[in-house]
């Protein structure tokens, strides 16, 4: 056993927290109060390789495991949770295309998106398909060489910024498997047919971009079709356990970010003639917030590790590290905010924004209730 | 083409901070690389990318082990490959002067032979400021202090450069290579190490010279300066800020000139 990062991990840390610190503090409170996508920020991320990093070499990308892609996560998000969700998920629904696309696919999608020129997303949820990812309904039909596709999207990150979206389709709604009947297609933002309505008054990560897709009789060829047909909702299945991890990832940034701020302002905060870190209520209220963060990350880091070296464990233990990690960023979060006091209930401070940046975790890539079924299923020994 | 960089890293100390002898206590400092010295590897790095020709980086630091960390960024920013001098002659000396890091800089001149060499104009610890022209004077090449723009015209043999003099006066001269210049900050846009770069760099080279391989003994690191003290300086007073437009400024600041016994006979 081993809790030491390497050297190349500790570098990725210290780096990606300078770019961070640079270019993404001062910007931050800007792109949360306008709801304004920050494409500058993220161009210049892209030049560090931060855009599409677990994405293979040949494409750009350094080939990154889970657990490198969990520290860069991490810091990104202790400084900024909008922006580093916008920086992170430049290549949302890439997964699907690195390992069941063509390399026509690959040669066309991937590199756009490590170079900075496009952004991407994954296009799953619809309004009466959040969890319950069997009921998506947007239609997929052949006519001749092309898919036609028709529905809409919902809560589609990058939504109204992205140039291209894997959509997961039914195009058997008569499959006899609840699982059989869906494929993922590549559908470009330039299509006939397609638009993108901006959700705006999200409670937070407020400069990720998030929209209403519309399909309106969009033709695509028939090459967008990612893996085989039929066989989406399996395909998707496999990342869960990625993505997840990568969520928890976020929210153990979000609770590292909370616990900095919260110790620099009890050190500076003066009451009674002495910093409030001398009380010993604030006292306990870091050591616990710092306690539960730091078990959060090594969940999660356990939970990255695990994507590469023991699958039999991964399901349980990304359910386990997104659903506590989620927990303890909105618990710490909260108590940041509590130590900061009447400071801490303006955006003056960052600990107002990731107060509200915080709760998302317990929401997407599925709720806490849904994490807690698994982890409960995982133990029963239940397939899903 | 070869550049050789010459690098630092230097202690941060936090704001505040104890004592310890004749040092701040370690738990008080953060290493990191010398703020210029981030302009002059940037400044190399380009040069090797602008070029059409094979344009060799090496970057030099006097330092111990730990300081390999720093040095491996510069290496993920674009340096070829690293040297890094040191020595258990080194272990004990407080403060290592000019003449000291002169002859261990000409030593791994001469091991080098690089065309340029370019220093930061000081280093944000011991700020002597002088290391950059005092090697240049030993090596016995061209120099130039405190760039703050540079055209290499390689073929030519000639770096055109910009100079920051006192009081807001520029230079512009010409150096004939092979040449040290002490880099200015500002001469450029220090890039962020890649993610690509911070991975090929754990494979490149930092090779490891001890006195003896540059052909010293201890007496090269000698030094005239002993450090005798450290101590905090003591807040005397406040800054005094002026309220009111320009006119009224200035006179409050006439005022308190003519107190402090500017312009009296």
């Amino acid at each position: 056993m081993d809790y030491s990062l390497s050297d190349e991990q500790r570098a990725i840390r210290e780096e990606v927290r300078r770019f961070a610190e640079n270019e993404v503090a001062p910007v931050a409170g800007e792109y949360d109060e306008a709801e304004k996508y920050p494409a500058e920020v993220v161009r210049k991320a892209s030049e560090m390789g931060l855009t599409g990093a677990h994405f293979p070499v040949e494409y750009g990308g350094v080939g990154y495991s889970s657990l490198e892609n969990a520290l860069v996560t991490e810091e990104l998000f202790a400084v900024d949770p909008g922006i580093g969700l916008c920086i992170t998920s430049a290549g949302f629904g890439a997964e699907a295309i690195i390992s069941f696309g063509t390399d026509d696919q690959k040669e066309r999608f991937l590199p756009p998106i490590t170079e900075g020129e496009s952004v991407m997303g994954a296009a799953i949820s619809e309004p009466q398909a959040g969890s319950d990812v069997t009921s998506v309904r947007t239609r997929a039909e052949k006519d001749g060489d092309e898919w036609v596709i028709n529905g809409t999207k919902m809560w589609i990150t990058n939504g109204s910024v992205g140039d291209y979206f894997v959509v997961m389709c039914q195009t058997d709604p008569d499959a006899d498997d609840r699982y059989a009947g869906f494929s993922q297609i590549i559908v470009e933002a330039d299509r006939d047919g397609f638009s993108a309505d901006k959700i705006t008054g999200k409670m937070g990560i407020r400069a990720s971009d998030t929209a209403e897709l519309v399909f309106d009789d969009v033709r695509v060829p028939e090459e967008n079709l990612v893996g085989t047909e039929g066989m989406g909702f399996l395909q998707l299945m496999q990342f869960f356990d990625e993505t997840r991890t990568a969520v928890a990832a976020q929210a153990v940034g979000i609770a590292k970010g909370a616990c900095e701020r919260a110790l620099d302002y009890a050190k500076e905060r003066e009451q009674f003639g002495r910093s409030i870190g001398d009380f010993q209520a604030i006292q306990h209220k870091l050591a616990e917030m710092h306690t539960a963060t730091e078990a959060a990350r090594q969940l999660t880091y356990k939970s990255a590790w695990s994507v590469d070296n023991d699958e039999d464990q991964l399901t349980a233990l990304a359910s386990m590290a997104k659903e506590f990690a989620s927990n303890v960023a909105t618990d710490v979060a909260d108590e940041a905010v509590q130590i900061h006091g009447g400071a801490g209930f303006v955006n003056d401070h960052d600990v107002e924004r990731l107060y509200r940046d915080a709760k998302i975790t317990q929401i997407y890539e599925g709720t806490t209730e849904i994490q807690k079924n698994i982890i409960a299923r995982e133990l029963l020994g239940k397939g899903f | 083409m070869k550049v050789l960089v010459t690098v630092k890293e230097v202690a941060e100390v936090e704001e505040d901070f104890e004592l310890d002898g004749l040092r701040v206590a370690d738990q008080y400092l953060d290493y990191d690389l010398n703020e210029w010295d981030e302009y002059a590897v940037e400044e190399a790095v380009q040069i090797a990318e602008e070029s059409d020709d094979d344009v060799e980086v090496v970057a030099v630091t006097i330092g111990p082990e730990r300081s390999e960390e720093t040095i491996r960024m510069a290496l993920a920013k674009g340096v070829d490959r690293a040297v890094r001098v040191w020595d258990d002659a080194l272990d004990g000396v407080d403060l290592l002067d000019v003449g000291a890091k002169t002859r261990l800089l000409s030593a791994v001149v001469e091991d080098e032979d690089p065309d340029l060499v370019l220093t930061g104009v000081q280093a944000n610890d011991d700020s002597f400021g002088a290391t950059g022209v005092s090697l240049a004077s030993a090596i016995d090449f061209e120099w130039a202090a405190v760039v703050n723009a540079l055209d290499l015209d390689a073929d030519g043999g000639v770096a055109n450069v910009r100079r920051e003099l006192e009081g807001g006066v520029e230079e512009l001269t010409e150096v004939d290579l092979p040449a040290v210049l002490t880099i200015q900050t500002g001469i450029n846009e220090p890039r962020y190490a890649s993610l690509r770069g911070i991975r090929q760099a754990q494979s490149k080279e930092i090779k490891p010279l001890a006195l003896s391989d540059l052909g010293l003994d201890a007496a090269a690191v000698e030094s005239d300066l002993v450090l005798t003290d450290v101590y905090e300086p003591e807040t005397e007073s406040a800054a005094t800020y002026f309220e009111g437009d320009a006119g009224e400024q200035a006179a409050e600041l006439a005022t308190v000139l003519r107190e402090k016994g500017v312009g009296a006979q």
